[in-house]
């Protein structure tokens, strides 16, 4: 009596789950029969809270710019309607996991926005492949994210823009190099250890210091005056937001006046508590408003006039992102998890003008020109 | 020299944070993981204010100081307080008010998150710090400020807390709290005030570091109390001495790691140095071998 019981509550659930599954009469976006539903529900597994918040909420914003623009245009068909379900990540990898699961459970959901750091995108990644929903990484920049046909990456890796940055260095006849970088930041590691050295290498330039720290180290004061005493031509400053803003005034109080090159991280308003410490600090990004290009004047425009601020390249994340999906679903027909993969990888092969300009793709990964800019009294502007 | 002066700096950072820490545990016997946040908020309040209207640098630190004050009082009156009513005895009260604590300070982190979006934060004030150069040393005038607060608020805590009528008592609550209440000291007054000293020690703290690194992050107040604990730790807990000494010995190993060029191994080194010391003498430097706080 009780074995029967229990194979009856064990159908019971099964028939339940199913029903749960199934989709109720092809209007959601996940049902994989072809067509595009009236409803596309897309998850957004990306920081609202925690230490990297500023780049989640941007992407928040971006794409829900982005999905205004879609329906208005009745980019995919008058009715067409994109339900965006946030999930919070709260800068955990582990709270990363869990929501992707969530997300991934939700047969509803047709794609993701996947988290943005590294640590919680890499771990995720297999999880996508098995899963077999296309999820679009922001930001995570480092190795282990796009690893198969499920993942795809809006964000170029910063390494694989970073060359103009040493350019630069090398057209100010820069001979000489220190580097201060967070060797427990991933991207930051493999662009102080590996690439930097490499890209100066190649332009003839000395490495003539390597500074690691941790992503705990909060005084700058030993490394600022290890820096001032070696006094090379520039430094090269891979540090995340806080840091830098302290590295920079620690710098200047040792008496480091070179030219300091840094990363996007500083970009997005991050070094504005550095004051006038951060005057003539030049990073490349892969969006700023002194943007040019037709396509990312107009996404300023359009973001400026929706939430009446200035646009991060966290927000040009979002926007490009979830435009991706569009043009995806509207390249395939089909906004079912598979046809929404098979979008991403056929609009990946022929790159599109975005927010950030000039996409193309290595695969499934972004890659940009990258725009240099220089900052002065709290402002952008491009180096030409 | 140099990386004396540095190590100087850096160990007056980490005593002025710890110090309230060290007072609130070493006394009446509450290890308040909430003190971060109360650190951080202290100074996001002076960011907040120094906003609309630039300030001189002592008025931040006023506001820093009476935020610090009013955010420790609040969490011992809404939090601790309850909890040590309802727990059978302090020993009981203890891992709750640690989780209690926790808990506490998830509150100001996710308001100042929610606020800054997790973007370091600075004020805008009046005070532009100078350098000096003397015998070939560098020397910012925050820095001096900070070496010099941090010597007189630990020295000055000491001595209070050894000479004074008010510190007798709370020592005197720290080694038997049954018997020194019997004797006529109001613990209740007592713990609410020394908890009010430790928030404004937090808030000095707050409003110094931040003038001294530029701007802070939500975070910056977590990964300090790892520090003080391991200060407190390392000095004897109930020894406001020890935390003194304490402060400059983490601060001396972290700063010979940085002039090895070791960034990496800071924790792993300083921590290890700490682990050493206690392995030979596991009450803290000047902690005494008996385990009572005082």
């Amino acid at each position: 009596m009780r074995k029967a019981l229990l194979a009856g509550l064990a159908m019971a659930t099964v028939l339940g789950t199913a029903a749960c599954g199934s989709d109720d009469g092809g209007d959601s976006g996940a049902a994989g029969d072809g067509g595009i539903a009236s409803t596309i529900k897309i998850a957004q597994v990306q920081d609202q809270t925690g230490t990297v918040a500023y780049a989640g909420l941007g992407a928040s914003e971006g794409a829900e710019l982005a999905i205004d623009e879609i329906q208005e245009q009745g980019f995919l068909g008058d009715d067409v309607k994109i339900d965006l379900e946030k999930y919070d990540t709260a800068g955990e990898i582990e709270r990363a996991s869990s929501e992707m699961s969530k997300a991934m459970g939700d047969r509803d959901v047709s794609a993701i926005l996947g988290p943005v750091s590294t640590q919680q995108a890499a771990t995720v990644s297999p999880l996508v492949g098995r899963q077999k929903v296309p999820t679009v990484f922001t930001q995570a920049g480092g190795e282990g994210v796009v690893t198969n046909d499920y993942t795809f990456r809006v964000t170029p890796p910063m390494e694989s823009y970073y060359a103009s940055v040493m350019d630069f260095l090398e057209e100010e006849g820069v001979k000489t190099v220190s580097v201060l970088y967070n060797a427990t930041f991933p991207t930051f590691a493999v662009l102080g250890e590996d690439d930097v050295p490499a890209l100066a290498e190649e332009r003839g330039m000395e490495i003539v210091q390597s500074l690691p720290v941790q992503m705990t180290t909060q005084d700058f004061s030993g490394q600022a005056q290890q820096i001032a005493k070696e006094d090379a031509d520039a430094l090269v400053m891979l540090l995340i937001a806080p840091q830098s803003v302290t590295a920079l005034g620690q710098l200047k109080d040792a008496g480091y006046e070179n030219q300091i090159v840094a990363t996007s991280v500083q970009a997005a308003g991050n070094i504005e508590a550095a004051g006038d410490n951060a005057n003539g600090l030049v990073y490349p990004v892969p969006f700023s408003v002194a943007m040019e290009d037709e396509t990312s004047d107009a996404f300023s425009k359009a973001f400026q006039a929706k939430f009446d601020e200035e646009p991060t390249p966290y927000a040009a994340d979002g926007y490009d992102a979830m435009w991706w999906i569009a043009r995806a679903i509207k390249s395939s027909g089909d906004s079912s998890r598979e046809g929404i993969r098979e979008g991403l990888a056929k609009i990946a092969a022929e790159g599109y003008s975005g927010a950030m300009g000039e996409v193309t793709f290595d695969g499934n990964d972004a890659r940009i020109a990258g725009s240099l800019v220089r900052w002065e009294d709290g402002k952008e502007t491009l180096v030409k | 020299m140099q990386d004396l002066l540095n190590a100087a700096t850096l160990g007056s950072i980490y005593l002025l944070f710890a110090l309230g820490m060290a007072l609130v545990w070493g006394t009446i016997g509450i290890l308040n993981f909430a003190h971060g946040a109360t650190f951080m908020f202290s100074a996001f309040v002076g960011h907040m204010v120094s906003r609309e209207t630039e300030l001189p640098f002592l008025g931040v630190i006023v506001i820093a100081v009476l935020t610090g004050a009013v955010i420790s009082s609040l969490t011992m009156l809404l939090a601790f307080q309850p909890i040590l009513k309802r727990s059978k005895n302090q020993h009981a009260a203890e891992m709750r008010i640690l989780i209690g604590g926790i808990g506490v300070a998830a509150i100001p982190l996710a308001l100042a998150q929610r606020e800054t979006r997790s973007s370091p934060f600075g004020f805008k004030s009046s005070y532009k710090p100078e350098v000096f150069e003397v015998l070939g040393l560098r020397i910012t005038t925050t820095s001096a400020i900070i070496i010099v607060t941090g010597l007189v608020m630990g020295i000055g805590l000491t001595l209070w807390l050894r000479r004074s009528r008010q510190g007798l008592a709370l020592r005197a609550i720290g080694v038997d709290a049954e018997t020194a209440a019997g004797m006529g000291v109001n613990r209740t007054a007592l713990a609410f005030g020394t908890m009010a000293v430790a928030g404004a020690l937090a808030g000095l703290a707050g409003a110094l570091l931040t003038f001294q690194l530029g701007a802070i992050a939500p975070e910056t107040g977590d990964q300090l109390v790892i520090k003080a604990f391991a200060v407190i730790v390392l000095g004897g807990l109930g020894s406001m001495a020890g935390t003194v000494i304490g402060a400059y010995v983490l601060a001396g190993a972290e700063t010979f790691v940085v002039s090895m060029n070791w960034g990496t191994w800071v924790d792993a080194v300083s921590f290890g140095l700490i682990f050493l010391i206690l392995l030979a003498r596991p009450q803290g430097l000047l902690g005494r071998k008996e385990v009572r706080r005082t």
